[in-house]
């Protein structure tokens, strides 16, 4: 099966479900990704992985990496809904481009298709967020998200860079690139526009940017230097390294003193951060296991912390916070450790900023793990479904956590 | 024929400086069709006809499509939507305005465009050095037009003016895949413009009685 067509049917799904599905009926929006994660399976696989630094050459397959990032991102964004207290009928939508979007990207060679795609789910997303909740915090997402996919599709009548290796161009390319993946992920300025909207929406409306759009990038990104950069490599991987660990310190300080309802987007971007600057600071090393690591710990995880305090699941989300904090044998500990591994590798000021990150992150957890929210009980066994599926993701984190390059390993293949 | 490189360069500057300055509930076609009209001279010295072609294309599907989406706005069924061209938060009040502070972009775009086109060869089959310029300076402007937005219309304004700049910059680059890939990159244009259409044509539907009265 061609990625394309199931790129198309992420669209037609998503808008099918938000045109038909009413409010009772909400949850059925889950499907999606669900078809979504079942489909990007039955793809034919390539053996290459798809680098955009090419020339115009469409898409060009889907390798395991791909493959795995896609079907996890499916099944974690279906678990994030069904696990919601209420579903908004028109969320369907969103995630429907947004899925068909990272399809696109995650399969593309072609520099122009992969910031298209990248500009139609940031766009979505955008018009989304500022119809929610019109404000600076949306708005700076629109700002700044599409000022980095219009460096992407900048940077593509510049690309290949076969026989422009020295001089400013590859230097140019770089500059656009980093700018790019760096607005993307939020990771510019020090967690940039993203903690805006994690604070003014609910947590449904951002989790498609989170759980389906964010590992996507960051794999996208890994991808990068390994192309023909020549002298740009050190640009891209450079700039990377000081925003992402700048961001990540930054993430964790407030993630452990901002509010609770903010504390899980701003550990996840925390950790988002770490992982960019150990995978670009660091390539040749075990940070790329390592960020594997901490993506299939949050894809877990998420469903359960994308949720608002109050709504139930008290002592699920503690687990799921324990899983977090960075003690073995939590996977958030293996998944630190590779990329602290990486970074002292590079420089010892690297390694300070990113011990400064993960003892914040830490401190975070704790805090979150003491919380005492006041939960209702839940009534029934319909009550109790939710608290049950969290209990299993739990019991997955923690399988993560005892064999943690096994489970990476079936999910990427690497 | 040799072609004055200034004299596209100013066609392309004046093109980009109206799109950085247009407001209001056309904007985005106005834009695109400004910046169609600056960088046609270009698109015509580097990819003849079909260049031009692509580009009138894109300028002629931007104002259809603004248009069509207007409409469709209107007939759909819903009670009202969001207002692109209503500012997404009240600033302090300064002595400089949205638009003094894009003049001021407009200007700051010169000396960055003017590097890029001499510094950074563009092209696959032979490098081209110093005719980057009104590209490079519609991209600039349009990235300058996001980072300093006040409203979606602003947001869909930039976003056309790189989408037609960096289909140019396609043209320029030459080879078998220069057509697509213009094509490819202008069309983000018309699209922005049909989005810009959609929702003005969503919020200025007038509110029937009744749903008004069940929501």
């Amino acid at each position: 099966m061609n990625p394309a067509f199931v790129a198309g049917a992420w669209l037609v799904l998503g808008l099918v479900a938000s045109t038909t599905l009413r409010r009772r009926t909400a949850r059925l929006a889950a499907v999606v990704p669900l078809v979504g994660a079942g489909l990007t399976l039955l793809t034919a696989r390539s053996p290459t992985a798809a680098v955009p630094l090419g020339g115009l050459n469409w898409i060009t397959g889907l390798d395991r990496a791909g493959q795995g990032i896609l079907v996890a991102t499916g099944l974690s964004m279906a678990l994030v809904m069904l696990l919601q207290p209420s579903v908004d009928v028109s969320v369907g939508r969103t995630v429907g481009v947004v899925g068909a979007a990272a399809t696109i990207a995650m399969a593309s060679s072609d520099p122009l298709l992969t910031a298209l795609a990248l500009t139609t789910a940031i766009a979505t997303l955008v018009l989304r967020w500022i119809g929610q909740s019109p404000g600076r915090a949306t708005l700076a997402a629109g700002r700044v998200a599409g000022t980095g996919t219009m460096a992407l599709v900048a940077a593509s009548p510049l690309l290949p860079l076969s026989g422009f290796t020295t001089g400013d161009r590859p230097i140019v390319v770089a500059a656009l690139l980093a700018t790019g993946v760096a607005a993307l992920l939020a990771v510019y300025p020090l967690g940039g526009w993203a903690a805006g909207i994690i604070g003014s929406l609910k947590p449904l409306d951002v989790a498609p940017w989170i759980v389906l759009l964010v590992p996507v990038v960051l794999i996208i990104a890994e991808r990068i230097p390994g192309g023909v950069l020549g002298d740009g490599s050190p640009v891209f991987e450079h700039v990377l390294l000081v925003v992402g660990l700048g961001s990540a310190v930054w993430g964790g300080i407030w993630a452990a003193r901002g509010p609770a309802a903010m504390r899980y987007g701003r550990l996840f971007m925390a950790d988002i951060a770490l992982c960019v600057a150990a995978v670009e600071g660091a390539s040749a090393s075990p940070a790329m296991t390592g960020a594997l690591i901490i993506l299939v710990t949050h894809l877990t995880i998420a469903p359960i912390l994308l949720r608002s305090e109050g709504a139930g699941l008290l002592w699920p989300r503690r687990v799921a916070w324990a899983l977090l904090s960075g003690v073995p044998p939590s996977p958030a500990f293996w998944g630190r450790l590779l990329l602290l591994e990486a970074l002292a590798a590079g420089n010892v000021g690297s390694t300070i900023a990113a011990v400064i990150a993960m003892v914040s992150i830490f401190i975070a957890t704790v805090m979150a793990c003491s919380s005492r929210a006041l939960v209702l009980p839940a009534g029934g066994w319909r009550g109790r479904l939710p608290e049950l599926a969290a209990w299993l993701l739990l019991a997955v984190g923690i399988a993560i956590g005892l064999a943690p390059q096994s489970l990476t390993r079936f999910v990427f293949g690497s | 024929m040799g072609v004055s490189a200034p004299l596209l360069s100013a066609a392309g500057v004046i093109g980009a400086a109206v799109a950085m300055m247009a407001d209001g509930r056309r904007a985005v076609a106005i834009a695109v069709v400004f910046l169609a009209a600056g960088l046609a001279p270009t698109a015509a010295t580097f990819g003849g006809a079909p260049g031009v072609a692509v580009i009138g294309a894109c300028a002629i599907a931007a104002v259809v499509l603004a248009w069509a989406g207007w409409l469709g706005g209107r007939v759909l069924p819903w009670l009202s939507g969001l207002d692109p061209t209503i500012p997404a938060f009240a600033p302090s009040d300064r002595l400089f305005g949205p638009r003094s502070a894009r003049a001021f972009g407009a200007a700051v775009a010169i000396p960055v465009a003017s590097w890029v086109s001499f510094n950074v060869p563009v092209g696959q089959v032979t490098a081209v050095e110093g005719l980057l310029f009104p590209m490079a300076y519609a991209w600039t402007c349009g990235v300058i037009r996001l980072l300093v937005a006040r409203t979606v219309e602003d947001l869909l304004v930039g976003v056309g003016m790189v989408g037609i700049a960096i289909g140019a910059a396609w043209l320029l680059r030459g080879g078998g895949d220069s057509f697509p890939g213009a094509v490819l990159a202008c069309a983000v244009a018309p699209l922005a413009a049909f989005l810009g259409g959609w929702l003005h044509g969503r919020s200025s539907r007038r509110a029937s009685p009744l749903v008004e009265a069940e929501a």
